[in-house]
């Protein structure tokens, strides 16, 4: 096993990304898409997953949630790994409805230990209907969640502890909600245990709200920014096992050749954490 | 009262423009109302308003297809 490093499938990047599988050694397809979707885009899908190795993403569960995960979104899942067997699936530690409320993206739930108790159960739950745990990936908020009574760092590791699933470090992520609430990204890094990380998300985002007051957003729409390059090394510097790099774009596309070449500064940033791995361990 | 009923209030604060109006006009008030613990009434009033704002923009900008 080597280091993987690919991109998120999108349609308007599919052309692009049929074009240089030579470049990328992996595509990740948000499952949620394809639970409803005719067969003809199903059977699509089995025929990227016959030429390139696939991770499934999902979007929708609400797995970090107090409320049981419904079965039959775990159902979809289950059915969808059974036709397209991915290398791995995963799913944010969020929540997204509530009381049948539904939130329309990603929220950070309370930092709780029930939130903790509802994740790991939900996790539980997963496992047991998919057949694989899937990694849990960390989640960026423009808003400190109400109720919560410890830091996202600890949160995290209680979950990735108490369960069977390794975490999706999304590194965007952290450095916006680094950034956002005034804490430090390498430090987080350092508190979940290397050998629990499994994958790495790198997307880019830019500030939104009033001038004297900004956040940043992660929004999927611009460039990887150079700290998080950085902390690719770092984890790279740190993880001992071969890690699945996913460089996100949900919108304003660049021609590929650009975003090729974004993979390309995260296999060097990956490079790098390794050499200083090895020269540490020497 | 449940967990969930925090997870509740905050997804219908979130989401619900005129119910985050009158939250933020009297958050101890509707966390009352929302039958909140003591515990959770606490950690709402002090919610990050800031935060819930730009939130609520990004959520509205999402639902009309944007980002």
């Amino acid at each position: 096993m080597r280091d993987r490093f690919g991109l998120g499938w999108r349609h308007k990047l599919a052309l692009g990304i049929l074009s240089h599988l030579d470049r990328i050694d992996i595509v990740e397809v948000i499952a949620d898409d394809y639970f409803r979707a005719p067969h003809r885009e199903r059977r699509a899908l089995r025929t990227l997953a016959a030429q390139t190795p696939i991770t499934l993403h999902g979007v929708t569960l609400g797995l970090a949630s107090s409320v049981a995960v419904d079965a039959k979104r775990l159902d979809q899942m289950a059915r969808l790994c059974e036709e397209v067997r991915p290398v791995s699936w995963s799913e944010h530690l969020a929540f997204v409805r509530g009381g049948g409320i539904e939130i329309g993206h990603l929220a950070a739930p309370p930092r709780s230990a029930a939130t903790i108790e509802g994740a790991v159960g939900n996790l539980r739950r997963a496992r047991a209907i998919v057949g694989v745990a899937p990694q849990v990936e960390n989640v960026a908020t423009l808003i400190e969640p109400a109720g919560s009574d410890r830091d996202e760092a600890t949160w995290v590791s209680e979950i990735i502890r108490h369960s069977e699933s390794d975490l999706l470090l999304d590194l965007h992520n952290l450095h916006a909600n680094a950034l956002n609430f005034n804490f430090d990204p390498v430090d987080y890094i350092e508190r979940i245990p290397p050998e629990r990380i499994g994958a790495i998300h790198l997307a880019g985002g830019r500030w939104v709200g009033l001038p004297n007051a900004q956040r940043l957003l992660d929004d999927h729409l611009h460039d990887v920014p150079d700290p998080v390059y950085q902390l690719l090394e770092e984890v790279g510097a740190r993880v001992p096992h071969p890690l699945t790099v996913i460089l996100e774009r949900d919108g304003n596309f660049p021609p590929i050749e650009w975003l090729l070449d974004q993979l390309d500064r995260a296999r060097s940033a990956v490079a790098r954490g390794r050499a200083r791995q090895r020269a540490e361990a020497a | 009262m449940s967990d969930s009923q925090l997870e509740t209030f905050l997804a219908r604060i979130y989401v619900d423009r005129a119910a985050r109006a009158k939250f933020l006009a009297d958050p101890h008030g509707e966390a009352i109302r929302a039958g909140l613990t003591p515990e959770q009434i606490e950690s709402v009033v002090q919610i990050d308003r800031e935060g819930l704002e730009l939130f609520a923009a990004s959520l509205e900008r999402k639902k009309q297809g944007g980002k």
